[in-house]
């Protein structure tokens, strides 16, 4: 039995099975099966085929996919809007066309011809957008018919001119530089595209706009709903998508010189091909820069591969075809079996051994069972929802946070009326005063923030330095739950868990894994970062008096630390109680020097067994129904009273669990004992017999003040 | 007011009409019976392939596939007549090479949740590319000569009405009838309105989609015979033609939506006269082959842009799983 | 005794005699033999045609490949199946991959000239075969299409000209606008119409090789002029398309179509069902054959390569009714 548990608890402390779920759940993941089709390619091309990798047949390549990569990324754009455009291929051939007319017919400077290309290209495109994007045309239909206009036009013209091209020759160093030259050794127009890539990675991944286009790809309801100017976006993507198409075309017109009458005939089935295959959903809002570049290059190598083995050019296309079946295939059934895959990998329950939890029953004991939260005051019943921590200021108002993402005060002394203090728009949970009355706040799902007295809202901060070999960005802050202040103004928070967003978290306490962290962020230099990693859980925080170290707990280890960030320990944890009877969570300062700390839940024994036991976790988690899984029991909690040495000096219950049945936060105001809890419509009241009914938290915080 | 409001249909048979007014008062010899018969004949294979596309696009899929099974199956056909095998069985092996392509599209469709547009074009590319590599060399294959009857189903009369024509009649009656009259034809309607309910109600939705594309397959087969005979060979060139965008085109200016479930033949009918319509002024007009697809392309595009104008959609409806199709 | 001194005398001079008789038989070792198939022996050419799968690329390929076989070096071909940026694609693999010789078969006149140029100085020879381009290369081997031209409108002018009491209408159905058969071709009957005052050119469009947009192009013209009396092609796949459409229309005797070939039993089929009235035929196994002397010589030239250009016309015959037999035209199976 021993040496199962050592061998459980070495297992999951080394083996990191959690890592598949992470790296199943990354956004690049989607690229991970178009990427292998890839790199196989390459490998058995540069296998076949000799001096596939010389420097020659490179920047071939290279530039042969300056111009493909190009159209393939125009078309990725519209297609991520939610459209499709199939005259990228005739917008193309024109303007290799108007490319060649304009240097070797009218012999005009270049950068004139390319100035005069580009705007034939956003004109193209401004008349598909208009159709599509203000007349609401289909996307599909309008861009066939498109493509037969341009095609004609192409061909009308082309007939005229086509001698006179023929005849006509440049010897612009610049048109050569863009066709033949290089860039410190890579070719101009790979440069080109380059430049043009990276531009559009950056505006799809990092910009209003590129995310304003994927909601318009995603849902265009709901992006018209919030009030994205969809027109206006579909019309953009067309322009984009064309203008890119024609610089491909006058890439490609300075690479070859010349045009024939099959030019770009079929590119907007290779382009969509080579969309799909990277990747790119063709309903709209999944795709990327990546994705585009990877079709692109896997159907230039392809088909290249091909010409070059000297296979005949039917059985090319068949393979074409072949492959393209495939790859939408796999594509398919991934993505229909991703989530399902995920949600069976994702959660990945580690060893955790709780010592025996104490008797709550027995004689004696500091936990001896009561009800005396039953008969308490009620404030706001039915008005709020969700108040996880409530906190009161000098002139006894009190605040508390909802569901709905607002901070509701509660006007002192009576706390009858109410008013919406301040909008978020996540759910608060822990808050403090700091020392200029500001209300700082750790939002579910954003982050650290800051409501001054005149009601500003600020974001303090919503990321931390990311940590080594993550897998989850764990930058980002998904759970900020607790927070205090230091009397030098470094404001500390925790955060429960990387893994699971706020509505998850009975999931993680299932893995009850290290998952949690202690953040610290100093306002006077802006900058936040990780004080203590790897904490299951980690909950509520509390300033000690000594002003050098503050109290924090870790709900699933069931346990309170002390953590010393500054003086002769700094940097120590010391653990001051490991055997709590429940879940704890937020803890605040009591009048008499001591601590209040609010149970969530209370421990099982079938649980806590089950927590020794991984594997039968994970079994749990893949083959019952989410709502059949062991949770904590959270029907009935209690608030305790501890002290620094860790003992535990009263506590208070309601068992019926009438008025509070799960308590996440208290408040102790004036001889008031203040109770919220994260899943109460109220707020609870309870008359304190011993306390100081002067004390006020701020004014012990931060001195008395008028 | 809603009852005024005009379909897609409306729109174009309406232009298609005027069309034909002005052609009529403006043009010489427009009005005259050899004319309106060279009129639609020239339209009338991309009218019989515009109805087995209607088909399927009625039960929202799309065939891309149909050029491709067409020219290939023929080819086929023509390459082992001239080698001797008799006209009669090649047609026959012809036929079932077709139909095979359509099965194996509809079972790719149907079974393995592929996108129509996806596995027909990629079908498109393996049948083309197969058939040139394995089962004739040359791509134009000419007609044998000696079988009459082959060159009459492309150059014949029926009561002074050319053949191309009287097969386009044929083939529509006989959708028709499989679309209004049959089982087969309800469902195909319940399973293009909606695909999930269809299912729910107990339709077998995948052989069902099967069934379209043999269907389409065959039809496609038949325009090919229709072709080949008219032109006296197949050129396997075709494919690479913008034909099929044609087909699409006339399919979905008649007003059969691409999301399925509306449209009839009639609208595969008024689609194709607006067609042959303008390309038959168009030549009696004098104008070139070349600027003649441009002009078609532009009424086309001025069909579909009234039609939007009179059949507004919003933001609120526009969006499909498929993409903006 | 003098018997045996006979004999042994005799023997004596017979076995003199034998080495002397045997290399009187072993004839002359021919001494520019072992150069010729050494210096073809390992070689590799490689063979970039618009696309197989049609009478001429298929023929000249046959035949070729028959010689390669013969004196050991190796055939290669790359399909780019009618798409220029295929053939361009190939072509730059190839000036990387440095075999000793390339023959274009060119789309149009310039989409492969810089490439060919780039070979040529990347060191590999060039034989351009029946297309040329503007680029002059170490040889080119085919047709003369301005003369394919001239004796084709001679022939038009012919037919509808001045005296032939016909409309003088022509029409004249281009292939490949871009391509050296066309180009060339165009310039000769313009020179040669613009003589005849009675010839008027009515349509000139270009079917792109496909006979299916052929047939349809001459629908058009056929709607618009019913007096037509004549039509050049551009190449006799392309032409029945047009041909089809005449006969369709009922008109197979009064249109006069020429066009030009390669010569195949298909076109003469096409000539005896009266779909086309003449084809000049530039004669795949003639050019075939003189392709093949080609190669030999350009792979054995000490020059290098771009260094010397030369060109060898093919020999044209007209086909037509009076004069095709059984065996005028050549079938595919022959040649292999």
């Amino acid at each position: 039995m021993a040496s199962n548990d050592t061998f459980a608890s070495l297992r999951s402390r080394y083996l990191p099975d959690h890592v598949i779920g992470e790296i199943l759940s990354k956004r690049w993941i989607d690229n991970a099966i178009p990427f292998s089709a890839l790199v196989l390619t390459v490998v058995v091309l540069g296998t076949i085929i000799p001096d596939f990798f010389s420097v020659s047949s490179l920047s071939d390549l290279a530039r042969q996919f300056a111009e493909f990569g190009l159209v393939v990324l125009a078309l990725t754009v519209v297609m991520i809007s939610g459209g499709i455009d199939l005259s990228v291929a005739s917008v193309f051939s024109l303007a290799v066309l108007f490319s060649l007319i304009g240097v070797n017919v009218y012999e005009l400077p270049i950068p004139v011809v390319m100035g005069g290309i580009l705007l034939i290209g956003m004109g193209c495109g401004a008349i598909n957008g208009v159709l599509i994007g203000y007349l609401r045309l289909r996307a599909f239909l309008t861009t066939l018919v498109s493509l037969i206009i341009f095609r004609s036009v192409y061909e009308i013209v082309f007939l005229r001119m086509s001698t006179s091209i023929m005849s006509g020759f440049s010897m612009s160093e610049l048109w050569l530089f863009i066709g033949e030259g290089t860039i410190f050794g890579v070719p101009t127009s790979l440069v080109i595209t380059a430049v043009i890539a990276l531009a559009w990675h950056i505006v799809l991944s990092r910009m209003r706009p590129g995310w304003r286009l994927m909601a318009v790809g995603g849902a265009r309801r709901s992006a018209f709903n919030a009030g994205i100017d969809v027109r206006f976006m579909v019309f953009l993507t067309y322009v984009a998508s064309s203008t890119m198409c024609a610089l491909a075309g006058f890439l490609f017109a300075a690479r070859l010189g010349s045009t024939g009458s099959d030019t770009g005939v079929g590119l907007e089935v290779q382009a969509l091909t080579a969309a799909v295959l990277g990747g790119t959903a063709i309903g709209g809002g999944r795709g990327s820069v990546a994705k585009a570049i990877i079709g692109a290059l896997l159907v230039l190598m392809l088909t290249n591969g091909l010409i070059n083995l000297g296979i005949s050019g039917p059985i090319t296309s068949t393979i074409l075809g072949a492959v393209l079946l495939l790859a939408v295939f796999v594509d398919m059934r991934w993505q229909k079996h991703r989530h399902r895959i995920l949600a069976k990998v994702y959660v990945s329950p580690a060893y955790l051994s709780l010592p025996p939890a104490p008797q709550v029953d027995a004689p004696g004991s500091p936990y001896a069972l009561n009800d005396r939260l039953r008969s308490v005051e009620i404030i706001g019943l039915g008005e709020i929802e969700g108040p996880e921590d409530v906190i009161l200021d000098r002139n006894d108002n009190l605040y508390c946070g909802t569901r709905h993402g607002d901070i509701v005060r509660f006007f002192g002394p009576d706390h009858k009326r109410s008013e919406v203090f301040a909008h978020i728009g996540g759910h608060p949970l822990g808050m403090q005063f700091d020392r200029d009355g500001n209300l700082l706040v750790c939002i579910g799902g954003m982050g650290l923030f800051q409501v001054a007295p005149d009601k500003t809202v600020t974001k303090l901060t919503d990321e931390t330095n990311r940590s080594w070999g993550s897998i989850v960005d764990d930058s980002r802050l998904r759970l900020a739950d607790d927070v205090d202040v230091a009397p030098d103004g470094r404001i500390y928070f925790s955060e429960a868990t990387i893994r699971y967003e706020q509505e998850d978290w009975a999931t993680d306490a299932l893995e009850s894994r290290p998952s949690g962290r202690i953040i610290c962020y100093d306002p006077r230099t802006g900058k936040t970062h990780t004080e203590i990693p790897k904490l299951v859980f980690a909950n509520g925080v509390a300033m000690c008096r000594d002003g050098l170290s503050f109290m924090f707990a870790e709900s699933w280890t069931c346990s309170i630390s002390r953590y010393y960030f500054d003086g002769p320990k700094k940097g120590k944890t010391e653990r001051v109680i490991s055997d709590l009877p429940g879940y704890p969570d937020n803890i605040n300062r009591a009048s008499d020097g001591t601590f209040w700390m609010a149970l969530l839940g209370m421990r099982g024994p079938a649980l806590d067994l089950a927590l020794r036991m991984p594997g039968f976790r994970k079994r749990m988690a893949r083959r019952v129904a989410p709502d059949q899984w062991l949770y904590p029991n959270i029907n009935t909690g209690c608030v305790v009273k501890f002290n620094e040495k860790g003992e535990i000096l009263d506590s208070l219950w309601d068992l019926g669990g009438l008025n509070h049945p799960m308590i996440t936060s208290m408040r102790e105001h004036r001889g008031w004992l203040y109770l919220g809890g994260v899943s109460n419509n109220r707020i609870g009241r309870y008359r304190l017999p011993d306390a100081d009914p002067n004390w006020c938290a701020e004014d012990e915080y931060w001195g008395q003040r008028t | 007011m809603s009852k005024m409001r005009l379909s897609q249909e409306g729109v174009v048979f309406a232009l298609a009409l005027s069309l034909f007014v002005v052609f009529s008062l403006t043009l010489n010899n427009f009005l005259t019976g050899g004319n309106l018969i060279a009129l639609v004949r020239s339209v009338a294979i991309l009218g019989v392939l515009g109805l087995g596309m209607g088909l399927v696009v009625i039960g929202r899929g799309i065939d891309l596939a149909m050029v491709a099974t067409m020219v290939v199956s023929l080819s086929w056909v023509l390459s082992m007549a001239q080698g001797g095998t008799p006209l009669g069985t090649a047609l026959l092996l012809g036929l079932l090479l077709a139909l095979s392509i359509g099965l194996v599209s509809g079972i790719l469709i149907a079974y393995a949740d592929i996108p129509a547009i996806f596995t027909t074009l990629a079908m498109g590319l393996v049948a083309y590319g197969a058939g040139r590599a394995f089962l004739f060399q040359i791509d134009v294959q000419n007609t044998p000569s000696g079988v009459p009857w082959f060159s009459f189903l492309g150059t014949g009369t029926v009561l002074g009405i050319p053949m191309p024509i009287v097969a386009f009649g044929v083939v529509a009656a006989v959708l028709a009838l499989l679309l209004r009259r049959t089982r087969f034809g309800r469902f195909v309607y319940a399973a293009g309105d909606n695909a999930v309910a269809a299912r729910i109600t107990g339709i077998p939705l995948r052989p069902l989609i099967v069934a379209q594309y043999i269907v389409t397959s065959l039809i496609a087969f038949v325009a090919g015979v229709v072709m080949a005979a008219a032109v006296s060979s197949m050129s396997t060139r075709v494919y690479n033609s913008t034909l099929i965008y044609d087909v699409l085109l006339v399919v979905v200016l008649g007003g059969i939506s691409l999301s399925g479930g509306r449209g009839g033949v009639r609208n595969v009918l008024v689609g194709t006269l607006l067609v042959g319509v303008l390309l038959n002024g168009m030549t009696i007009l004098d104008i070139t082959y070349t600027t003649q697809n441009l002009i078609k392309s532009l009424i086309l595009l001025l069909a579909i842009t009234v039609d939007s104008f009179i059949n507004p959609r919003d933001e609120q409806t526009s969006q499909q799983s498929q993409g903006d199709i | 005794m003098t018997i045996r001194k006979l004999l042994t005398a005799g023997l004596i001079a017979l076995g003199m005699a034998l080495p002397t008789l045997a290399v009187a038989d072993d004839g002359l070792d021919n001494p520019s033999r072992n150069p010729f198939y050494d210096g073809l022996k390992g070689k590799r050419v490689v063979f970039i045609p618009l696309a197989m799968g049609f009478d001429l690329t298929e023929g000249w390929a046959a035949i070729m490949r028959k010689q390669a076989e013969d004196l050991g070096y190796t055939l290669e071909i790359r399909d780019p199946n009618w798409s220029t940026d295929a053939g361009t694609r190939a072509l730059t693999a190839l000036i990387a991959d440095k075999p000793d010789l390339i023959i274009a078969h060119n789309p149009d006149v310039q989409s492969y000239a810089r490439l060919l140029k780039r070979a040529m100085d990347a060191g590999i020879k060039v034989i351009q075969l029946n297309l040329e381009s503007v680029v002059p290369t170490d040889a080119y081997v085919g047709a003369d299409w301005a003369r394919v031209g001239y004796i084709q409108a001679d022939v038009l002018t012919k037919q509808c000209g001045t005296g032939s009491g016909k409309s003088g209408k022509i029409a004249i159905v281009r292939g490949q606008p871009t391509a050296a058969s066309d180009l060339y071709e165009l310039y000769a009957y313009k020179q040669t119409f613009a003589k005849d005052p009675a010839i008027q050119i009515v349509s000139e469009q270009a079917a792109q090789y496909d006979p299916a947009k052929a047939r349809a192009i001459m629908e058009t013209v056929l709607q618009q002029h019913p007096d037509l009396c004549g039509v050049v092609g551009n190449w006799d796949n392309q032409d029945i398309g047009a041909g089809a459409a005449i006969q369709a229309a009922g008109k197979a005797d009064d249109i006069y179509l020429v066009t030009s070939g390669g010569g195949n039993q298909i076109g003469c089929d096409n000539i005896e069902k009266g779909l086309l009235d003449m084809i000049i035929s530039y004669d795949v196994p003639l050019q075939g054959n003189a392709i093949n002397q080609q190669i030999a010589q350009t792979l054995l030239s000490p020059a290098a390569a771009g260094e010397t250009q030369t060109a060898y016309y093919t020999p044209l015959t007209p086909l037509t009714k009076d004069n095709i037999g059984p065996r005028t035209c050549w079938n595919l199976d022959q040649l292999k």
